[in-house]
């Protein structure tokens, strides 16, 4: 979008050209609720970056004469029934809930986008079987999915990440054949072709940049998936395999033995799995917006 | 001339879930190294598909090609390898679209997509290839070109946008161009411009011409020969001049007709051509245009005329292609030259024919919306 401007002597002059990421970046950065959700999203990251420094207290060992004390000015969000402090346990637990909401959500996307690309990509019997495979897992609930996976597999950190992934693997695969199937007969795709562009040069250089950007957006909405899941399966006791390991959902079942009690123990790990997955749905939808060029005001 | 291409009855089929499209039927045609060949007609006559089959790329799965034999220098296009044609695909057989606001990739830059394309039939390296992509997009009139290798589509004009396509599109000097619409989307002010540059890229390049368009005062300025395409068929071809200066199919005549002329001494009213083209999913059956044709007569109904010669020569002596070529129609009843000047029959008593009794059963039914609209009409 280039904008003449008339400069003093009168001559016409274009503003410098920008790209297309540049110009998303921008709609993106007046975008206020995706701001909103970029700064919920950038506490979570700084959180899990830096329980280490940051954290008060150790997240494992606790004192029992400081057990299930209230929120106070030592124990900010007060202690739980070992002792242990919530609050330090709250950013450590960050850093189990991004490192596999992100690299589940990878998985998936590499999983899903293979899938949807080789269906895109070649239509006919190859995509009748890839997609038939996606219906399957897809008829299947999400966290039942990896219920399954996880009891499968044992508890543990990367099946855990498999089970997540699992979930958003079909996803994935149709929104990336769905995108692909559109831009078979576009235009550019048409006039690539006429211009000898080889079927893989195609695909890669032409119809998957141009099927990325709702990729991108779909992604940013499943890590927020992605964290409920995982604390989800950590509520039902399929979290790491460290029961003292600080892991949201398994707080929150922790908890539930003291709602009475100690109230607080079940509303601060609750509120940030919720602000966590609400800035991710923020995010995801500013980008949408900033993103589609047909939303381009 | 050597012939450069020659289309022998080519026959193009669609299979959609409503029956099968007869999109092409037997279109045979020539064309000389150089020459400049105008395919005129109105939408959906087939002459975008018969230039999608030369190129082979029909969408697929619908579209096939069911026969005939499309030779381009000596080598049958329609038989052969998917791989073999890509690589005549830009290097010998380029294309044009309609719409330059969706014919390049939105998310490359100029200078991907030229060098790319360069670089996918030359054994140059990125250097000379970007020194290529300047030097053409400085020869199709893009001022600043170094600079504007930078630029994405969205950052160029319309008209902009398609020199950017035709840069592209002769980058390699390819011996057959063809241009389907290509100034149809763009400003009447830009459409001269453009198509002045590529009159002039193809004589520098000798490159030889199809160029699609429902535009006669393109076809007029730009072409040495034309073809007039009707429902899948060519129903007359002969040169741009011998086409202009007498008509000889009626559907010819009432494009004529149909155009507003400039030139003329004194008003004259436009006469359209009245209904729509033939469903072109029935097996065509007579003529295609004698439902619409106001020179028909009863064997018009049941017998489709051949392309003949119109001095009554035999077919096998025609010239298909170059400045003498042979101007043949496919008419049963040809318009005479005061019946073309005055766009409608003149004979005492002529009334077109009626469908005979068997054929009209076949017929849709009327469509009791359109009769309505019609009322009041000649109805």
């Amino acid at each position: 979008m280039t904008v003449p401007a008339v400069s003093v002597e009168g001559r016409v002059e274009l503003r410098p050209s920008r790209g297309l990421w540049s110009d998303a970046l921008r709609r993106l950065v007046r975008n206020g609720p995706g701001m909103v959700g970029l700064a919920l999203i950038s506490l979570f990251v700084l959180a899990a970056l830096l329980a280490p420094v940051v954290a008060p207290y150790d997240p494992i060992a606790g004192s029992l004469a400081d057990r299930l004390k209230g929120p106070s000015l030592q124990h900010l969000m007060g202690t739980d029934l070992q002792g242990r402090d919530e609050f330090s346990r709250i950013l450590y637990g960050a850093q189990i809930s991004l490192q596999v909401a992100v690299v589940a959500v990878l998985m998936g996307l590499a999983m899903g986008g293979t899938i949807g690309a080789l269906a895109g990509a070649f239509a006919g019997r190859i995509d009748g079987v890839l997609m038939r495979f996606v219906d399957v897992l897809l008829a299947i609930p999400g966290i039942l999915l990896a219920i399954g996976i996880v009891a499968w597999l044992g508890r543990g950190l990367p099946q855990l990440m498999l089970a997540v992934a699992a979930t958003t693997t079909p996803l994935f695969a149709r929104l990336l054949r769905g995108s692909l199937l559109a831009l078979r007969d576009a235009d550019f795709v048409v006039a690539a072709r006429s211009l000898g562009a080889s079927r893989w040069r195609i695909l890669w250089r032409h119809m998957l940049p141009n099927a990325l950007t709702p990729l991108i957006v779909a992604a940013t909405l499943a890590l927020a998936t992605a964290i409920i899941d995982v604390a989800g399966l950590g509520f039902l006791g399929l979290g790491p395999p460290d029961p003292r390991t600080a892991e949201w959902g398994t707080m929150l079942t922790e908890s539930t033995r003291f709602l009475r009690a100690a109230p607080y123990l079940l509303l601060f790990p609750g509120a940030i799995i919720v602000l966590t997955a609400v800035g991710f749905n923020l995010l995801g939808d500013g980008l949408r917006e900033s993103l589609d060029p047909r939303l381009k005001r | 001339m050597a012939t450069l291409l020659s289309v022998r009855d080519l026959v193009v089929r669609f299979r959609t879930r409503e029956g099968t499209v007869h999109a092409v039927n037997d279109v045979s045609f020539d064309l000389e190294e150089g020459e400049t060949l105008g395919l005129v007609g109105e939408s959906g006559c087939g002459k975008s598909v018969t230039n999608l089959a030369i190129m082979r790329l029909l969408p697929k799965p619908a579209g096939h090609i069911e026969g005939g034999s499309v030779l381009f220098d000596g080598e049958d296009l329609v038989t052969m390898e998917e791989s073999e044609v890509r690589t005549l695909r830009g290097r010998d057989l380029a294309m044009i679209f309609q719409d330059p606001m969706t014919s390049l990739n939105p998310v490359l830059t100029i200078e991907e997509q030229l060098v790319e394309t360069i670089r996918a039939h030359r054994k140059v390296d990125r250097g000379q290839a970007r020194r290529r992509a300047v030097e053409l997009l400085t020869r199709v009139g893009i001022p600043r070109a170094e600079e504007r290798l930078a630029d994405y589509p969205h950052q160029f004009s319309g008209g902009m946008r398609q020199r950017v396509m035709i840069a592209m599109a002769l980058a390699l000097e390819p011996k057959l161009l063809i241009a389907d619409e290509p100034t149809t989307a763009l400003d009447v002010t830009i459409q001269a411009q453009v198509l002045e540059l590529l009159r002039a890229l193809t004589d520098e390049m000798g490159t030889s011409l199809i160029l699609i368009t429902h535009d006669l005062g393109v076809v007029a300025g730009m072409t040495q020969r034309v073809n007039v395409m009707y429902s899948g068929f060519i129903v007359e071809t002969g040169t741009t001049v011998q086409l202009f200066a007498e008509p000889h199919h009626p559907y010819t005549v009432g494009l004529l007709h149909s155009i507003p002329r400039l030139d003329a001494e004194e008003a004259t009213p436009l006469i359209p051509i009245e209904g729509t083209p033939p469903d072109q999913l029935r097996e065509p059956l007579g003529c295609p245009f004698a439902p619409r044709c106001a020179w028909r007569v009863e064997r018009c109904w049941t017998v489709n005329p051949p392309l003949t010669p119109i001095d009554g020569s035999p077919a096998r002596s025609a010239r298909l292609s170059g400045a003498d070529a042979t101007h043949r129609v496919a008419c049963h009843n040809q318009p005479t030259r005061e019946e073309a000047e005055a766009g409608r029959p003149l004979r005492p008593g002529f009334v077109a024919a009626p469908p005979p009794g068997a054929i009209a059963a076949q017929l849709p039914e009327p469509d009791a919306d359109a009769v309505a609209a019609f009322a009041g009409d000649d109805r």
